[in-house]
């Protein structure tokens, strides 16, 4: 990050004298020394990290992407005078592309207030956001290997860490449905009705308990309640399965990664890849990879096929620490639900 | 400000639409209308998927009413470091947060202060320390 009285002040004194100085000058010349820098925030003000931010030159059409850091911060750094489109691919794409100007040597300063749906609330603000997604320290040491001499995939796990946003491609319903659930705040989210949120093997909140044996996985989700079996015993799907809320998984080796294949799905839960919620169909057909690279780390590729609702399958790469000392806790949620009869939207 | 033609001035500060997290507190509280209350705690009920307090909030003219607060569930909130015992019954606070759309004596929290000045742990997204 530049500071820009500081660069304008040193362009004054003369090109050749700094430009020996400061190595920066070699790598921003004049032609390229414009910046797009800013910080995101929330309504309250406090920082969001991981919002995907794209800068589209609209005269070369070169784009640019970033991702906002831990302290929120992001910036766009040697460009060229132009006019840039700004888009925020995973904000429900609701979001409308804004256009800014940017000129040599000058930093635009844009800072993007996201309005979220946690109104920090106590328990689930920013810092519940910020440490879920943040490495959490892990022990080393390789991964443990089963009798069978393949990786032990066994023990509780922090919630995946999505290594880059996802950014599918929607079919026109899909994107309009996004679009109403933008606007009307996400009312009709099913877990705020205690039901299934999400479709991915490991829930993005809470702890992940796996329990591996040679014939079967058990994956218990703490957030969501979950209890998914993936048979590894060589069966295939079941002819003529009702459509379930979390599908039908089945399970081999390729190598060192369990693949595991899940279809049977009732399209009535949403996708969830925060920051973004996505529908799918009953077409819908997920390959999960599980690989445990060495003992603190779990990580899981998940492919989304639904070509009633997607253009192209689209993969979410994330990775998950092991969380040492911790046990999947109960969280009933149909104890004290007293949401639903004040969700009203806008 | 925008131009005409939608351009924006450097500088500007945008505001973009809500992400989604797995509940949907904007869709019952109110984003636009930040309120502090001030009383007497009365129940907390540490349960799920939300805990919540309930306090007595006294007006100008004495009357009393009962609000009734959200919090995260138990489960992340003993991970930032709450218990149970956090907030009691008869402990004299100030909340803020975000009222219910819908007119309900009923708001999200996202701040609790005890009379002596210290927060409940976290109580403002600066000063959070995350403990896990």
């Amino acid at each position: 990050m530049f500071d820009r009285p500081s660069f304008v002040s040193f362009a004054s004194f003369g090109k050749i004298a700094i430009c020996t100085l400061l190595a920066a000058c070699f790598a921003f010349p004049q032609s390229n020394s414009g910046a797009i820098t800013g910080k995101v925030i929330d309504q309250d003000g406090a920082t969001v990290f991981g919002v995907s931010i794209r800068a589209r030159n609209l005269n070369t059409g070169t784009a640019y992407k970033t991702t906002s850091s831990g302290s929120g911060d992001y910036s766009f750094e040697r460009l060229g005078d132009g006019t840039y489109q700004i888009s925020f691919p995973t904000l429900g794409l609701g979001a409308p592309p804004q256009n800014v100007v940017v000129h040599a040597g000058q930093a635009s300063r844009l800072d993007i207030r996201v309005r979220d749906t946690s109104l920090n609330t106590l328990g689930e603000d920013r810092s519940f956001y910020a440490t879920r997604a943040a490495p959490h320290p892990t022990p080393s040491g390789p991964a443990p290997l089963t009798r069978e001499g393949k990786p032990d995939l066994s023990g509780v796990w922090w919630a995946p860490r999505i290594l880059e946003p996802p950014e599918p491609t929607l079919l026109p319903w899909a994107l309009d449905t996004v679009k109403q659930w933008a606007a009307n705040d996400a009312k009709d989210i099913p877990s705020a009705r205690c039901l299934p949120m999400g479709v991915a093997m490991m829930f993005e909140f809470g702890v992940t308990k796996l329990i591996q044996t040679p014939t079967l996985l058990v994956i218990i989700g703490e957030h969501d309640e979950s209890v998914r079996q993936v048979f590894l015993d060589g069966r295939g799907h079941p002819k003529d399965m009702d459509p379930t809320w979390r599908g039908q998984s089945i399970g081999r080796w390729e190598g060192d990664i369990l693949v595991v294949d899940t279809i049977g799905f009732n399209g009535k839960s949403w996708i969830a890849a925060y920051p973004s919620a996505f529908p799918y169909t009953e077409m819908l057909h997920l390959t999960t990879r599980f690989r445990r690279p060495d003992l603190g780390h779990l990580e899981m590729d998940v492919t989304f096929d639904d070509p009633g609702t997607f253009t192209k399958p689209w993969t979410m790469k994330t990775v998950s620490d092991f969380a040492q000392g911790e046990e999947v806790q109960e969280e009933i949620c149909n104890e004290n639900n007293q949401d639903p009869g004040h969700l009203v939207g806008k | 400000m925008k131009t005409k033609a939608g351009f924006l001035i450097a500088g500007f500060l945008l505001t973009v639409v809500a992400t989604f997290a797995h509940h949907a507190f904007n869709a019952e509280y109110d984003a636009n209308k930040l309120m502090r209350w001030a009383g007497t705690v009365t129940k907390v009920e540490w349960t799920n998927p939300h805990a919540r307090f309930y306090v007595d909030v006294k007006d100008e003219s004495g009357n009393v009413t009962s609000w009734n607060f959200e919090l995260g569930s138990t489960v992340q909130l003993r991970r930032q470091g709450w218990t149970r015992d956090s907030l009691s019954a008869g402990d004299q606070i100030t909340v803020e947060g975000y009222p219910a759309k819908d007119g309900a004596k009923l708001a999200s929290a996202k701040k609790v202060t005890f009379a002596d000045g210290h927060t409940v742990l976290g109580g403002s997204p600066s000063d959070a320390k995350p403990t896990y």
